[in-house]
C-alpha cells in the first residue's frame, strides 16, 4: 500500500495525543496525577490529536466534503473514528473547564476519558484491520499494536514503571506483526488463479500490460519501492521506538528530561514503523498485476 | 445509506465468457466514451497526449498466458475487470459519508459523487480494484453497469444494455438477472459452469466468468476427421468405407 505521509502522521500523532489522553484519564481516575500536570498534559494531547486529525483531512481529495463522514457510523469504521475523536476531545475540554472552574477534578470523568481515548484509537486501527483485501492488517495484532504504540506515548511521558511495561508489550507485538507481514497471503487461499476464478494453484502469468502506464490502483495499491529496504527500516524503527527508550528510562527513572529526549525517539521509531505498515501491506489486487 | 439491502428482486450483473474475449479493448473504449460524454461527470486523464498519461477507466483488459497439460502448450486469454456489484460488497460498508450504496431494486453498486469526500477507503477494501479515484474531480468512479442506458427511455429498446456489452465485437459479454433463472445469462452460467472471482473474499460477487475451455488434445484432429466422415459418407468411398467396416 501507498505509504501516504498524511496518513502515516495522522496515526502516529493523533495516535500519541488519544494515548496521552487515555492515560491521563486513568490517572486521574485513581488521583495520581496533579492539576498542573491534568491541564498541561491535556492541552498537549489535544494539539498532538487535532494535528493529527487535520493531517488526515489533508489526504482528502474533495474535502468539502469531510462533514458528511460523521453520518455512517452503523456501518464504518472511518465513520465512528470520526465522530469518537471528537467526543473524546470535547470532553477533554469539558474535564479542563471543570479543573478550571472548581480547582479540583472529579475522578469518575477519567475512566471514562480513559475508555473513549482508547476506543478512538481501536477505531483508527479498525479501518486498516477490517480490510481482508490486507491479510497483514486483516487481524487482532493491528489493533493491539495500535493501541500499545499509543499508550506507550502517553506512558513516558506520565509513569515510570508502566512505561515499561508498555513499551515490552509494545515491542512484542511489533516483531509479532512483522512476522504476520512476512507471511503476506501464504496462508490465505488467495492467488492469482483465485483472482481470474481458477483454482489457488492453477499456474497463470501475466502475458502483455493491461495498460501501458501506470495507474490509480497501481500507485495506492502496489506499493513495492520501499520493501528492498524493509529490514534497515525495522532495525531502525526497532531501536528508536523501543530499544532506546527502554534504556533511557532504565539509566535515567523519573528525569523528565530525559523522558523529553525519549518520547522524541520513540515518535520517529513509531513513524518508521507506521511507514512499514503501509509499505509492506500486500493487497489482493497486486494479483492482477504479477 | 451503506447498509446493504437484500435484493430479493433483481440481482442485474454481467456474464463474461474469457473463452470468447480476444482483448480488443473495445469495451473499455466504449466505456470511457460512455462515461465521459453528455454531462459534467467525466472519467479525466492527465498528460492525454504528452508523456506519462494517467487516467480513469471503470474496466481494465488484462491478459494472461497458462500451460495447456493436455497438449504442452502455452495459452493466452483476456480478461475484462470491473465492478462486480457483489452482494456483500465491502466497499459500501466501509465508506465513511455514505457516498457509496447498493440499490434495493437491481443490486446495482453506485457511488454518489456529491457526497464522496475522496478518501478512497472503498478502493482499498474492494479486492479486485474495481474502484479508481479520479485525480481531477476527487471523487470516486466506478461501473454504473450503464445504469443511465439500461433504464433509458430515450433510446431504442435493443440500446438498454450496458454500452461494454452494446460494443463487445465477439459477444463475450452478456447482461441480465443473475436472481432470475430464466434468464439467458443464470441458464448459461448453469450450462458451462460460471465462476465468481476470489469467493475466499466471501463478497459474493454478482457478476460471473465462464473461464477458457482446456482445448484437448486431439481438438484440432476430431474436427477434421468429422469432416471427413460427413464428405465419405456418400459416393464410392462411402460405400467402400460402410462395406469394409462391416467386415
Amino acid at each position: 500500500m501507498h505509504p501516504a505521509p498524511s496518513i502515516i502522521l495522522f496515526t502516529v500523532l493523533s495516535g500519541f495525543g488519544f494515548g496521552l489522553l487515555s492515560i491521563i484519564g486513568l490517572l486521574q481516575f485513581f488521583s495520581q496525577i496533579s492539576i498542573f500536570d491534568l491541564i498541561a498534559f491535556s492541552v498537549l494531547g489535544i494539539i498532538f490529536s487535532t494535528v493529527g486529525l487535520v493531517s488526515s483531512f489533508f489526504h482528502l481529495a474533495n474535502k468539502k466534503n469531510a462533514i458528511k463522514s460523521l453520518s455512517q457510523w452503523q456501518t464504518s469504521w472511518l465513520s465512528r473514528e470520526a465522530i469518537s475523536s471528537i467526543f473524546c476531545l470535547l470532553l477533554v475540554c469539558g474535564n479542563i473547564g471543570w479543573v478550571f472552574l472548581q480547582n479540583m477534578y472529579i475522578k469518575e470523568l477519567g475512566i471514562v476519558l480513559f475508555f473513549l481515548a482508547l476506543f478512538t484509537i481501536f477505531t483508527t486501527s479498525m479501518i486498516y484491520a477490517q480490510l481482508k483485501t490486507v491479510p497483514s492488517w486483516n487481524n487482532i495484532l493491528t489493533p493491539s499494536l495500535f493501541i500499545f504504540a499509543a499508550l506507550a506515548g502517553g506512558a513516558i511521558l506520565l509513569t515510570n514503571n508502566a512505561s515499561l511495561v508498555i513499551l515490552l508489550v509494545f515491542g512484542t507485538l511489533q516483531i509479532l506483526f512483522w512476522y504476520i507481514t512476512d507471511q503476506g497471503f501464504n496462508d490465505k487461499k488467495t492467488s492469482i488463479g483465485t483472482a481470474l476464478g481458477f483454482d489457488a494453484n492453477e499456474e497463470i502469468r501475466p502475458f502483455d500490460a493491461a495498460h501501458t502506464n501506470r495507474n490509480y490502483l497501481l500507485n495506492e495499491m502496489v506499493y513495492k519501492v520501499g520493501r528492498k529496504h524493509s529490514i534497515k527500516l525495522r532495525y531502525i524503527s526497532f531501536f528508536m521506538a523501543f530499544v532506546f527508550p527502554m534504556s533511557l528510562i532504565l539509566i535515567f527513572p523519573g528525569e523528565f528530561g530525559v523522558s523529553i529526549l525519549v518520547i522524541f525517539l520513540h515518535l520517529i521509531g513509531v513513524y518508521f514503523s507506521r511507514w512499514l505498515f503501509f509499505a509492506e501491506a500486500k493487497h489482493s489486487v497486486s494479483f492482477y498485476y504479477e | 445509506m451503506t447498509k446493504l439491502p437484500k435484493c430479493e428482486d433483481k440481482k442485474l450483473g454481467l456474464l463474461i465468457d474469457l473463452d470468447t474475449c480476444v482483448g480488443c479493448h473495445g469495451c473499455v473504449v466504449s466505456c470511457k466514451e460512455w462515461n465521459s460524454s453528455g454531462s459534467e461527470k467525466q472519467l479525466s486523464d492527465i498528460n492525454s497526449h504528452k508523456r506519462d498519461p494517467i487516467g480513469t477507466f471503470l474496466n481494465r483488459v488484462h491478459s494472461y498466458e497458462r500451460e495447456n497439460t493436455n497438449t504442452n502448450e502455452t495459452e493466452t486469454f483476456y480478461f475484462p475487470r470491473s465492478c462486480l456489484h457483489c452482494e456483500d460488497a465491502p466497499c459500501v460498508t466501509v465508506c465513511p459519508t455514505g457516498a457509496s450504496y447498493k440499490r434495493e431494486e437491481d443490486g446495482i453498486v453506485l457511488v454518489n459523487e456529491d457526497d464522496c469526500m475522496g478518501c478512497g477507503l472503498c478502493a482499498w477494501a474492494c479486492p479486485y480494484g474495481a474502484r479508481e479515484l479520479d485525480l481531477v474531480s476527487g471523487v470516486m468512479k466506478k461501473c454504473t453497469l450503464c445504469v443511465d442506458r439500461i433504464y433509458n427511455e430515450e433510446i431504442t429498446p435493443e440500446d438498454r444494455v450496458p454500452v461494454c456489452v452494446k460494443s463487445c465485437p465477439t459477444g463475450a459479454r452478456a447482461f441480465g438477472d443473475f436472481n432470475d433463472p430464466n434468464s439467458d445469462v443464470s441458464k448459461k452460467v448453469k450450462e458451462r459452469g460460471g465462476v465468481d472471482l476470489m469467493p475466499e473474499m466471501q463478497t459474493k460477487p454478482v457478476n460471473k466468468y465462464l473461464l477458457p475451455r482446456i482445448k484437448s488434445k486431439n481438438s484440432q484432429v476430431s474436427l477434421s476427421k468429422g469432416a471427413e466422415e460427413e464428405t465419405d459418407s456418400t459416393g464410392l468411398l462411402g460405400w467402400v468405407d460402410r462395406a469394409l467396416s462391416k467386415l
